[in-house]
């Protein structure tokens, strides 16, 4: 099954992977305080260290836009999983709830701990995205629960209980963000709209594991994201556990999403377009989508965050509206060709 | 010795029972084909020997094995099954569709094995789909497509093939092409056939054995000669069929009908 074309698929690879290095290198030059072409390589690559820039380097930029890479590689991979398992071209990390309840899970627990603990305190970050999976999971299992039908899972409910999900689990979010004092109540507000300012390396640490784990699993488990393009008779007829594939891709995007979100808040989009752009690149087969998806995800993270940092600046815009002001139009666009 | 064989069993959607203690035998080596009126249950019951769907009660022996003890994945290498309305991508070639259907065969996902190869092209040869093996799905006519269907089933090599309504929505050449290599699969490959049709006259012709069903239940088995007649068909259709013998090949056919109005109906039934 190897016969289908690869140039494509390593052309529109490389292409993104060069728009995304010079993205990076523009976003690492621009800011409050700005560097030279040379002055960024010279510190990048350690030919020269100069106190100053390492510290704009490292310390603000670069983690920044790691975390934003990273969580758009997630989201771009989740939502082609998602697309996949649910046979709807309109499914995303965000319409499904996923992003909700972890969401929900985390500003629960900055409810609770945020006075005791100290944001930049490793351990508080590192045991955030372990709270956004329980909640991810949590959000999961009620819509699992409710899309069963006959015992199996049925893809429309599927959907259609997340979208219902996610609107209760972000208003309970939004009760509690209520109920909280001033300064934590904008911090949770800022990251309930999903923003990276406040990267650092432990959040990238804290969600790499994550991702190491969880990409290779989906990549392995990506042919059979390619039957399911088929119907679910052809696909039970092939002998195909149809259930328990798709539980295990639903929990491995579950995984990613509440990876991401515990980091970066709730960033909608990246899941809806990565897949749709990827599929018209490289076509529909999924060892070639799902890198293609990571990599488009997070590229548009990356470019939106050096917009949300830029365009106002010294204001900054969280990065999730920034994403929203392209998906909505792109989401409009998608509804509308699939209706024609 | 039966192949496929039901004891009591009992399907349902939702609240909706489709039938209950429906006992069926399908004969090693037959073509076997499940006639009746739209909503009798026949798909069900394909699709319940395929293990598509679960009964509620009794049980499925597939070569006198309990169905549910078997390993999905096992039973496709034993019995594959064509769906009704099967989708898949307008952009999948041909040649692709068919590899899905080795997928209860190989055990690297990534890798093809000779056997798979050879299974592919004998599927394909079979249904004459070769010549068109680079084209993608979304350019083939409705024809074209079943037999590309048939080719991925074909390529899954398995004793049993279960088909529901193989030959609706296609042309008449087309559909006698299908019933063919249907038969030539049965002759030349002992491969026993169980399938869904609506036209009786293919029924006839091409089958060994008969099911007749209405409402859920199994009204009449047995070879054509003695099913395809006025009163089976009347009570089974609720149709008034003029029936004689194919002088070519000795099957009935039904070569005219009316539909039965009531009166006729209390008449006959006393």
């Amino acid at each position: 099954m190897s016969n289908y074309s690869k140039a494509p698929y390593r052309w529109s690879l490389a292409i993104i992977l060069l728009l995304t290095i010079t993205i990076v290198w523009i976003s690492l030059m621009n800011g409050t305080y700005e560097l030279t072409i040379q002055e960024v390589f010279r510190s990048l690559f350690r030919i020269e260290a100069n106190p100053d820039h390492d510290l704009v380097i490292f310390d603000f930029r670069l983690p920044r836009i790691v975390l934003a890479g990273l969580v758009g590689f997630s989201l771009g991979i989740a939502g082609a999983v998602l697309q996949g398992i649910t046979r709807n071209g309109l499914a995303d990390p965000g319409i499904l709830g996923i992003n909700a309840g972890a969401g929900a899970a985390i500003v629960l627990f900055m409810f609770f701990f945020q006075s005791q603990l100290d944001l930049s305190h490793w351990f508080t970050i590192m045991i955030q995205p372990l709270f956004g999976l329980i909640g991810g999971l949590a959000a999961a299992s009620i819509i699992l629960i409710f899309s069963l039908k006959n015992g199996s899972l049925d893809s429309q409910r599927l959907l259609l209980t997340g979208i219902a999900i996610g609107s209760g689990f972000g208003a309970l979010a939004l009760y509690l963000s209520l109920k909280m004092k001033a300064a934590d109540f904008e911090m949770a507000t800022v990251w309930i709209s999903g923003s990276i300012y406040n990267a650092n390396w432990v959040f990238i640490a804290s969600m790499l594991p994550w991702l190491l784990f969880l990409v290779p699993i989906i990549y392995k488990k990506a042919s059979m994201l390619d039957y399911f393009q088929l119907e679910e008779e052809s696909m039970k007829s092939l002998g195909i556990v149809v259930d328990r594939e798709k539980i295990v891709l639903l929990l491995a995007s579950i995984g990613l999403v509440s990876a991401s979100v515990s980091v970066s808040g709730s960033i909608g989009f990246i899941g809806l377009m990565s897949p749709h752009i990827a599929k018209r690149l490289v076509g529909i087969h999924h060892k070639q989508v799902i890198p293609i998806c990571g990599a488009i995800g997070m590229f548009l993270v990356i470019t939106s965050d050096f917009i949300a940092k830029t365009v106002f600046a010294p204001v900054e815009i969280p990065v999730g509206i920034v994403i929203s002001i392209i998906g909505v139009p792109y989401f409009l666009y998608l509804l509308m060709k699939e209706k024609a | 010795m039966s192949i496929l064989r039901t004891e009591q069993i009992e399907t349902r959607y939702e609240n909706h029972t489709v039938f209950k203690n429906l006992d069926l035998s399908v004969k090693a080596g037959s073509i076997t084909t499940i006639i009746g009126p739209n909503g009798c249950g026949k798909s069900t019951l394909l699709k319940t020997i395929g293990r598509i769907l679960k009964q509620k009660h009794g049980k499925v022996y597939l070569q006198e094995e309990d169905l549910n003890s078997i390993p999905t994945k096992e039973i496709a290498k034993r019995l594959s099954l064509l769906p009704q309305h099967p989708t898949a991508p307008g952009e999948l070639s041909v040649e692709e569709l068919v590899t899905y259907g080795r997928y209860p065969h190989r055990k690297n996902i990534n890798k093809l094995t000779t056997e798979d190869k050879e299974t592919i092209e004998w599927a394909m040869d079979m249904t004459n789909t070769s010549v068109f093996r680079t084209r993608s799905i979304g350019t083939l006519s409705g024809g074209q497509k079943q037999k590309v269907w048939l080719a991925m089933a074909l390529a899954q090599n398995t004793d049993i093939l279960l088909l529901d309504e193989p030959t609706t929505y296609l042309d008449m050449a087309h559909q006698l092409e299908v019933l063919q290599i249907v038969e030539t699969l049965n002759r030349e490959y002992q491969c026993s056939i169980v399938m869904v049709l609506h036209d009786i006259n293919h029924a006839a012709r091409f089958s060994h054995e008969i099911v007749a069903m209405k409402k859920g239940e199994i009204m009449a088995t047995g070879k054509p000669i003695d099913i395809i007649n006025e009163t089976v068909l009347r009570d089974v259709f609720e149709i008034q069929a003029r029936v004689m013998i194919d002088p070519h090949n000795g099957a009935p056919v039904c070569y005219g009908y009316e539909p039965l109005n009531i009166k006729t109906l209390q008449r006959t039934h006393g």
